[in-house]
Parts: structure tokens; C-alpha cells; sequence
């Protein structure tokens, strides 16, 4: 941390000062321990991964700065210094980056010194354009500065860039590629998931046409950019620095499943359900809800999600198709006289009235009727018109 | 919970260049607030704000898209559904105004054909960093035959002027059109996750 040392004191930043629970002390104290006992300060990864995933995670910053860049596999005893702002000033990617820095004014602790916190504005552009520069395969998206924010605040810039680095050649690299295509396909992973465990919610919230664009920003931010708690997002980041790649799917399934009766309540259209689904509640209990995610993830095997997943987008392309075909085919109808379509739908229904299986074949029509109306219904809706 | 009503709803979407304050413009208008610690949006979100036009209540569903151009597929799949689209530039921005054009052609790929367009030069209270002036603004918007207006979010300069007039053309297309009525009086239960918007009078 040469650079951050020399050119800024850089006190230790905290956003809250919420007294430490006898649990916290209690699990701060035996890690503390641990990383005294050990030689230089490195611990087991098999511990290290139980104290991030189990309660509290790794409890505070002065922890986390010496136990993160273990967790991402960073040695800290090879880092390269950063360069200059300067020598990146020229990267195509510079103007964008800086526009989402600037407006991350959030991510930074209220009080900061107005000096210290331009010099970290700078060092995060400096740590993202390096990862970037370095790797041009890798596209920075919006949201990837939310990530590394966090990382930089806690651990320093040369720290910070070196797990970047690391996550963004794993986790992110998928987010990082020149299209988005391939992490809106990851999300559909969480529908496979709800579907399993709950039938019900999976139904309403399939009807409800609200999609996965809700849980974009969470899932590309490690939930940074949508928790307003700093203690909660360095938190989830013990947890998923300790996790397989895909768990911010089975943490994004947990939060819908806890707040089934919630969501259930609510209207069943697009617009009402992605309101109240975007807003993360101040009060998520994230522990039991981490400890939700690690079941799921044990019980779902990725392949199976995965299989269910490609059903899914098979299936909806061939609705997409029908529904093409249908309004098509309803156009050509519309521009024919009407009485002639409507006569010629009474004659291709009444021979089917008239058999023996008319019963049967009156409630299969009036629930044909009743899937159009609902399907109508839902087409006036989704064109915004009611 | 207070049960209230509408006669129309309206999609508008927000567009335009990442940066120019699409968020900004639309917080304005639906929360008459600004503050400069914004944060970029990440793929697209969405406000509700009621206004009354013409002695109708008219929903207005906002959705305000991220400007960057990696999300673009994920956005032009709301240009479909939306009745009006608020393409926005900074007037201290040669490179937003530019792309204005970009911006249009998306709109014809994506959008429905009758949708109602407008282009907004937005931060026009920053006279001393102004890169593009409001002719050009005015003649892009003329060329293509779209409104035009310059606003400012900051200082609160045409933004509510601007929702109406692009309501207002909505109305009048749809006013004719017999489907767009809501011959219910659509009841809406506002619960506590969404705020309940007091409706606001449009520039009359």
C-alpha cells in the first residue's frame, strides 16, 4: 500500500459505530487468536471459509483487511504498484468510468474528509481502468465500480486491484463480457429454485411478467449498490469471497423466498411487483437469510437449475413466436368485414357443441375463453393500456 | 390504505447517454427533489407519479433506463411497451447530443411506431460550461419532427412542463381511441412500499 501510505494517511473507515453483540466479541476474540497464533498472520483456508460463511462472517475490517485478500487467493506480498491516473486518461472506457465514480459519492463513509475522499475517487478509477486495461477481453459495465469500492475502502488500493484482478478473471467474468445475454441467462436461475420450493410464488410471479431485472444490480454488485447498510454489504462480501461462483442466485432466491407473503399480497402486474421486489427492506435478517441460500445451494445441483433453465427460454421462445403468429393472424382479421369472422367462428364451434362430449367440451371452451380474456387482458396491460 | 383511482396510465421511458441526468429529471419530477450524489442506474427502474390533465387522472408509469451502452439490450425490450419516450442529452455534453441521433434510430427499431417522442437538452442552468446551444437542439428536434425543450433538474427549470406536454400528446392520440379509456375506473390499492402520490395539477 505504498502509494495510499505516502500520499494520504488513511485512517481506517467505518461507517457505523453499532456496539459489538457478546456473539461478535466472542467470534472476533477466536479469530483474533487465530491469526495471532499463525505465521504471518496467514490461516488455514478451511477455517477461514467456516468464519466467513458462518454468523457475523468475519466480523470487522481490521479482520477483514488482513483476511480478504487470503479469501481471494491475493498474495499480498507481490503486488505491483498502481500507476498514475494519468497514464490511463486515454483509455476508451475512462469517460464512463469516471462518471459512475463520481456518482458514488454513497459508497463513502458521511464525514470523510473532502481531500481523502477525491484522492479514493481517484484511486478506484485508477484500480478499475488497471483490470480493464489489463484484461481487454473484460467490459466494464456500471455497477462494477460499486464492487470495487468496497473492496478499496476496506483493504487499499494495490489489495483491492489484486482481488479484483482475481474476481474479475472468475465470478464477474461473465458479467463482463461484451453482452449482457449471458448474465441475464444466469439469473433465470433463481426461477428454477423459487419454482422448487415454493409453487406458489413461482406461479405469481411467472403471471406477473416482472422478470429477473430486479435482481440485476445485485447480482452484478454483489448486492453493493442496493444495501444502504455498509455493515450488510461487507457482510454478504465474507460470504461470497467464501462461496461458489453462482451464490448470489441462491442469496437473491432466499430474499424472494422470505418475503413470499409479502409479495403474494401484492398486485400481480409487472410494474407493482419489480416496486416492490427492487427496494431491499432495511431489515433483511441476512444471517438466516445466508444460511437459506447455503441449503439451496447444497440441494440444487447446477445442472438440474440449468436444465430447467433451458426449458424455460425454450419455452418462451415458442411462445414468443405463437404470440407473433397471433397477432398476425388477428391483424389479417381485422381487416376483413367483421360479421364474416364472426360467423365463420360460430360455424367452427358449433359441430363440437353438438357432440356427446359436450359437457367436456363446453368447459374446455369456456376455459379457453377464459385464457383469452386473461391474455388480452394482460396484452392491454403490458401496452399500458387498462 | 387510501383506495384511489385512475382513467388512464401511461408508460413513458426515460433514454439517452449515460450521465445526463435521466435520474435526476425523473426524481425531480416525482419526488421535486435533487440532490448531487446521485448514483448511476444499474439495467432499469421505474417511478409512479398521477397527474390530472383535462379533468382525467393519468397514471404515469417512468421507467428510467441505465445509459450505458452494454445495457442497451436489456433496455430496448421496454422501448415496445412504452406510449412516450423523453430522449435526454447535456447541453454541456457535445458527444450526448451527438448520439441524439443513435438514440432515434433505436427508438424506430424497438419502439411502436406511433410512440411520442421529445428531446430534452437537460442541465441548462450550466450556462458557463454550455458546449451545445439550444438552436441545434431546436433544429435536430425539428428535423425529425419531435418536441424539444431544455431543462434543468437542478434548478427545476421545464421539468414538470415537459411529463405534461408529453402526456398531454399522448392524450390526444389516445383520445380518439376508444381501448385506451379504462372503462373501470381501475381501483388501486396503494400499500406502504410505494408512496402515495397526491395528484398534482399539469401546467394548465
Amino acid at each position: 500500500m505504498s502509494n495510499a501510505g505516502t500520499q494520504i494517511d488513511q485512517p481506517p473507515l467505518s461507517f457505523e459505530n453499532a456496539p459489538e453483540s457478546d456473539s461478535e466479541l466472542r467470534k472476533r476474540l477466536a479469530i483474533e487468536t487465530i491469526i495471532t497464533q499463525s505465521i504471518d498472520k496467514r490461516i488455514s483456508l478451511d477455517v477461514l471459509i467456516k468464519f466467513s460463511l458462518s454468523s457475523h462472517g468475519l466480523v470487522n475490517d481490521n479482520i477483514r483487511r488482513v483476511l480478504w485478500p487470503q479469501l481471494a487467493g491475493v498474495d499480498v506480498n507481490n503486488l505491483q504498484p498502481a500507476p498514475s491516473l494519468d497514464a490511463l486518461q486515454n483509455h476508451p472506457e475512462y469517460n464512463q468510468v469516471v462518471l459512475d465514480v463520481n456518482r458514488s459519492l454513497k459508497r463513502f463513509p458521511p464525514g470523510i474528509p473532502y481531500e481523502q475522499r477525491i484522492a479514493l475517487q481517484d484511486q478506484l478509477t485508477v484500480l478499475i481502468l488497471r483490470v480493464i486495461k489489463k484484461y481487454p477481453n473484460l467490459r466494464y459495465y456500471q455497477g462494477y465500480h460499486d464492487v470495487a469500492v468496497t473492496f478499496l475502502l476496506v483493504a487499499g488500493e494495490e489489495v483491492a486491484y489484486a482481488i479484483m484482478e482475481q474476481l474479475s478473471t472468475t465470478h464477474f467474468s461473465e458479467c463482463m463480457q461484451e453482452t449482457m445475454e449471458a448474465t441475464q441467462r444466469r439469473l433465470m436461475f433463481i426461477w428454477p429454485v423459487v419454482k422448487f420450493e415454493n409453487p406458489e410464488l413461482y406461479t405469481f410471479l411467472q403471471k406477473s411478467t416482472v422478470g429477473t431485472l430486479f435482481a440485476l444490480p445485485w447480482y452484478l454488485t454483489w448486492f453493493g449498490h442496493s444495501l444502504n447498510s455498509y455493515k450488510s454489504v461487507v457482510r454478504l462480501y465474507d460470504y461470497f469471497l467464501a462461496s461458489p461462483i453462482y451464490t448470489p442466485i441462491f442469496v437473491t432466491a432466499a430474499i424472494l423466498l422470505y418475503r413470499s407473503n409479502e409479495i403474494l399480497k401484492e398486485d400481480c402486474d409487472m410494474a407493482s411487483v419489480h416496486c416492490l421486489l427492487s427496494r431491499l427492506p432495511e431489515d433483511l435478517p441476512f444471517e438466516e437469510l445466508l444460511k437459506t441460500s447455503s441449503t439451496l445451494f447444497n440441494k440444487y445441483s447446477l445442472t438440474v437449475i440449468e436444465k430447467d433453465v433451458d426449458e424455460m427460454i425454450r419455452n418462451e421462445n415458442e411462445q414468443r413466436k405463437a404470440e407473433e403468429k397471433r397477432i398476425l393472424e388477428r391483424r389479417k382479421k381485422t381487416s376483413r368485414p367483421v360479421t364474416a369472422s364472426k360467423s365463420l367462428g360460430l360455424i367452427q364451434w358449433l359441430p363440437n357443441v353438438l357432440t356427446s362430449k359436450s359437457v367436456l367440451v363446453t368447459t374446455a371452451v369456456s376455459i379457453v375463453v377464459g385464457v383469452c380474456a386473461y391474455y388480452y387482458k394482460n396484452q392491454y396491460l403490458a401496452a399500458g393500456i387498462s | 390504505m387510501a383506495k384511489k383511482t385512475y382513467d388512464l396510465l401511461f408508460k413513458l421511458l426515460l433514454i439517452g447517454d449515460s450521465g445526463v441526468g435521466k435520474t435526476c429529471i425523473l426524481f425531480r419530477f416525482s419526488d421535486d427533489a435533487f440532490t448531487s450524489t446521485f448514483i448511476s442506474t444499474i439495467g432499469i427502474d421505474f417511478k409512479i407519479k398521477t397527474v390530472e390533465l383535462r379533468g382525467k387522472k393519468i397514471k404515469l408509469q417512468i421507467w428510467d433506463t441505465a445509459g450505458q451502452e452494454r445495457f442497451h439490450t436489456i433496455t430496448t425490450s421496454y422501448y415496445r411497451g412504452a406510449m412516450g419516450i423523453m430522449l435526454v442529452y447535456d447541453i454541456t455534453n457535445e458527444k450526448s447530443f451527438e448520439n441524439i441521433v443513435k438514440w432515434l434510430r433505436n427508438i424506430d427499431e424497438h419502439a411502436n411506431e406511433d410512440v411520442e417522442k421529445m428531446i430534452l437538452g437537460n442541465k441548462c442552468d450550466m450556462t458557463d460550461k454550455r458546449v451545445v446551444n439550444k438552436e441545434r437542439g431546436e433544429a435536430i428536434a425539428r428535423e425529425h419532427g419531435i418536441r424539444f425543450m431544455e431543462t434543468s433538474a437542478k434548478s427545476n427549470i421545464n421539468i414538470e412542463r415537459a411529463f405534461c406536454e408529453l402526456a398531454e400528446a399522448i392524450l390526444d392520440k389516445t383520445s380518439g381511441r376508444e381501448s385506451a379509456e379504462n372503462p373501470e375506473r381501475v381501483i388501486i390499492d396503494r400499500r406502504n412500499n410505494e408512496k402515495a402520490p397526491g395528484y398534482s395539477k399539469c401546467c394548465a
